[in-house]
């Protein structure tokens, strides 16, 4: 075992009236590609963006590598990569330039940072126009420019706040098998995302919340089987036969059921169509 | 009869944009900043209604007075600055104003002509249009109480010219769009009208100093080769048309007004090519190419190196510089000061003019101090907001590992440099205009600079942590600062303005200009102590006011 890469404790954030995040206890293990998912709204931007240090906590501790994110937010933001909504990148500077200034930010020298500048451009394909300026790339090419920077350091950890919105299937490809890398060579991923089939496909572990509470948090086995066993035991309950599938619950499935949105699921619009 | 009517779903579409209007306008003034907006609107309406109702009875006298007078052929004069005002007022309002949006009525099942209709309806109530429409109405005024005759057909006449007008604006409007919609274009087009804006107050200045040397013959035949332009383009033919049927030479007249009806027609075609392209969905999108990705062997590209400093420091003095030397309207606005000097040297001093211009003659070291405010003034913009560019891009300040004093520090070097080659152009500048100023004088400058800026800097960076605005340096206008900043800078300028003034006046009475850079030298020991107290501080209010920041300069 290597060790939780992230913990939190009692993790909480108040908007005025509005409880965002109520008491959230994550654990992630070192080397995990780890899933947070949840409907609009539940708190998992807030909880990235805590976890970041982009917003303070109302209470509650947050723990990377050990470290105390509050108490030492310079020594952990050295180790970490992020990726947040909004992508925080600069409009007026090109790709080269802004992967530069980024590893440079990250402690690299001027000959490091411009090495790898240069192969992530090369990697994400966005080499083609160096003198294009970030503002006129697509959405798509932000994105990846955005991955790329939230790399150029090596980080231990990276934060990665819906990373394949808007990016084509081919550059997802490469992006998946980068973060898949990753992995491999012992960094832990902590990613958010509405694409239920993708983080099924790479996240081991993943963490649900709903209304600002986290509802069920393991492996996706560990959630599966618990989902199923809530299901037999109410089927007996009513004295019905279990309504499963035949096949294994799918994470949409399992999603569905953990935050209550089956019913949603088969209302109908008798007009449409 | 069925191509006049206009089906119940065309009908429904037109009643459903006009409701959506009026709830975009409705739904402003739910926030404070959409109250402060009606405010000033109701205020420029009042300030409009003075414009076209105090012309309207000027142009109203002025026509009374060529017909009654006979002179109907100089009608045109008062068309031209109608006409001027008409096209011209909406362009430049258009390049302060955000992007038009004609994109949001296609996804819609709208017919072409329907959409034809709607795209020309925006322009039948902006202020322009009214403007113009009641300026109109007041010469129409005064030719029929002139001579009543000339009512029916003087009314067609306008009514066609003002058709003219409102077509043209909506070509140029729709032209305007489309550059508009392309960033590069858009850029151009503002840094056009800016240089414009300059070449405006050039002209005064150049009209006076010429004005000593009258050609009458010259002038003459200037004006004539003027007028026969002129009356080619719609204001002239306008004119003439009127001008014509007063002197019963009814079938020039209609002459006339067939030639005026020719360029509306012309207009109608130039809308119908522009508007069909956006109808059938052209592609304006600067990104919307695919691009294969081409590996090249580039040469590595290394960062900037300053001595000092560390590496991360020096990344945001490069990016800051790097950034703003893509800003074209930053830039000419740091330019602004090096103009105002040439602007002052063509006026009217060199005839021995009253006020400032005598002084800058009597004075000459005057500029360098006057040009070096100035500098320091139009870089306010930029220290007072100091995070307002960086958009979301403030998050990656936020999650990088280093502290954001030296973020902070990065720009305020960017900005020194900046402050410093502005003062050294305009060092060059009053070389050259004024002559060269004294040693005491450019010494007690610079020494004042010195006091001046780290004040301004610590000011600046407090203002742009706790009121930061998002902005756009790369287009003019609407590029409002918060309204606390702007009072908090005024009074730090006005300290500043106070104490090197009183510093300034202090030295001349003791007959010794000197006298004036020690004790600038010994200001800016504390302004530079009051700096780095200020930068010691600044972490802990970033860390305070980071969700404030995010949010405030996240917004789309």
């Amino acid at each position: 075992m290597l060790g939780p890469a992230i913990t939190t404790q009692g993790l909480t954030r108040r908007f005025g009236e509005l409880l965002a995040v109520d008491q959230v206890n994550l654990s992630v293990e070192a080397g995990q590609f780890f899933g947070f998912l949840g409907p609009n709204g539940a708190g998992k931007s807030t909880t990235i963006k805590m976890l970041t240090g982009l917003l303070a906590p109302t209470s509650g501790t947050i723990r990377i590598l050990g470290l105390d994110l509050l108490a030492n937010p310079v020594d952990v933001k050295r180790q970490i990569g992020v990726v947040p909504e909004g992508m925080a990148l600069f409009g007026r500077l090109t790709g080269m330039e802004y992967l530069n200034f980024v590893g440079r930010m990250y402690g690299l020298s001027r000959e490091i940072a411009a090495q790898r500048a240069t192969e992530l451009l090369d990697f994400m394909q966005l080499a083609s126009d160096p003198k294009k300026m970030v503002t006129d790339y697509s959405h798509g090419m932000q994105k990846k420019l955005a991955l790329a920077a939230a790399v150029i350091h090596a980080p231990k950890i990276l934060f990665l706040d819906e990373p394949f919105e808007g990016v084509d299937a081919i550059a997802a490809g490469t992006l998946k098998n980068m973060l898949q890398g990753m992995i491999d060579r012992g960094a832990t991923i902590f990613l958010t995302s509405h694409v239920l089939e993708i983080v099924e496909r790479l996240c081991s572990h993943v963490a649900i919340i709903n209304r600002g509470q986290l509802v069920a948090q393991g492996s996706l086995a560990e959630l599966r089987s618990g989902v199923e066993a809530q299901v037999h035991a109410e089927a007996a309950g009513d004295g019905h036969p279990s309504a499963l599938p035949a096949e294994r619950l799918t994470l949409e499935q399992i999603f569905l059921r953990v935050v209550g949105g089956s019913r949603t699921v088969n209302q109908e619009l008798s007009w449409l169509g | 009869m069925a191509g006049v009517m206009i089906s119940p779903e065309t009908r429904g579409q037109f009643s459903a944009i006009a409701e959506l209007r009026w709830n975009l306008f409705r739904n402003s003034l739910r926030t404070r900043h959409g109250k402060t907006e009606l405010v000033s609107q109701i205020f420029i309406g009042i300030l409009f209604c003075i414009l076209g109702l105090g012309g309207s009875a000027a142009l109203a006298v002025g026509a009374w007075y060529l017909i009654s007078e006979n002179k109907a052929q100089w009608l045109a004069l008062l068309l031209w600055p109608v006409f001027m005002f008409w096209q011209f007022f909406p362009v430049m309002a258009t390049a302060f104003t955000d992007n038009l949006e004609s994109s949001s009525l296609l996804p819609f099942p709208l017919g072409y002509r329907s959409y034809f209709l709607v795209r020309l309806a925006y322009g039948l109530f902006d202020a322009a249009t009214t403007v113009g429409c009641m300026w109109l109405l007041g010469i129409l005024f005064g030719i029929t109480v002139a001579n009543f005759a000339l009512l029916p057909s003087s009314a067609i006449v306008l009514l066609a010219f003002a058709a003219v007008n409102v077509l043209l604006t909506r070509v140029v409007f729709s032209w305007v769009e489309r550059w508009l919609a392309q960033r590069r274009t858009r850029e151009l087009f503002g840094v056009l009208l800016f240089l414009m804006l300059i070449g405006f107050q050039l002209i005064g200045p150049t009209l006076d100093r010429y004005s000593h040397r009258q050609r009458p013959g010259v002038m003459l035949a200037v004006a004539e080769r003027v007028s026969l332009f002129q009356r080619v383009l719609p204001p002239g033919l306008a004119g003439e048309s009127i001008a014509s049927i007063s002197r019963g030479a009814y079938g020039a007249g209609l002459t006339w007004l067939m030639a005026l009806s020719v360029y509306g027609a012309t207009f109608v075609w130039l809308l119908n090519f522009r508007l069909r392209a956006q109808y059938l969905g052209e592609n304006l999108s600067e990104a919307g190419i695919a691009e294969v990705s081409q590996t090249r062997n580039q040469p590595l590209r290394l960062g900037w190196n300053l001595p000092l400093v560390s590496g991360s420091v020096a990344a945001v003095f490069e990016k800051e510089l790097r950034v703003l030397s893509r800003s074209g309207p930053m830039l000419l606005s740091l330019v602004m000061p090096i103009v105002a000097l040439f602007v002052l040297r063509i006026g009217r001093w060199s005839a021995g003019a009253q006020g400032l211009h005598s002084t800058m003659m009597r004075a000459p070291d005057f500029g360098f101090p006057m040009g070096s405010i100035y500098a320091l003034l139009i870089l306010t913009n930029l220290v007072y907001n100091n995070l307002g560019a960086e958009g979301s891009g403030v998050q990656f300040f936020l999650v990088s590992p280093i502290r954001f004093r030296e973020i902070v520090l990065g720009k305020n070097l960017a900005h020194s440099a900046c402050l410093v080659g502005t003062v050294f152009l305009v060092w060059l500048a009053v070389n050259f205009v004024y002559g060269t100023p004294t040693a005491a004088m450019t010494a007690a400058t610079l020494a004042a600079l010195l006091f001046a800026a780290p004040l301004t800097f610590a000011a600046g960076n407090l203002f742009s942590i706790y009121s930061a605005k998002r902005v756009d340096y790369g287009t003019f206008g609407r590029q409002k600062a918060s309204q606390l900043t702007v009072l908090a800078s005024l009074g730090v300028q006005l300290f500043i303005f106070a104490v090197g003034g009183g510093t300034i006046v202090a030295s001349r009475s003791f007959g010794n200009l000197w006298l004036a850079t020690p004790i600038f030298m010994l200001l800016a020991i504390f302004s530079f102590a009051i700096y780095m107290l200020g930068l010691g501080r600044v972490d802990k209010l970033v860390l305070d006011r980071r969700e404030a920041l995010v949010s405030e300069l996240s917004k789309a």
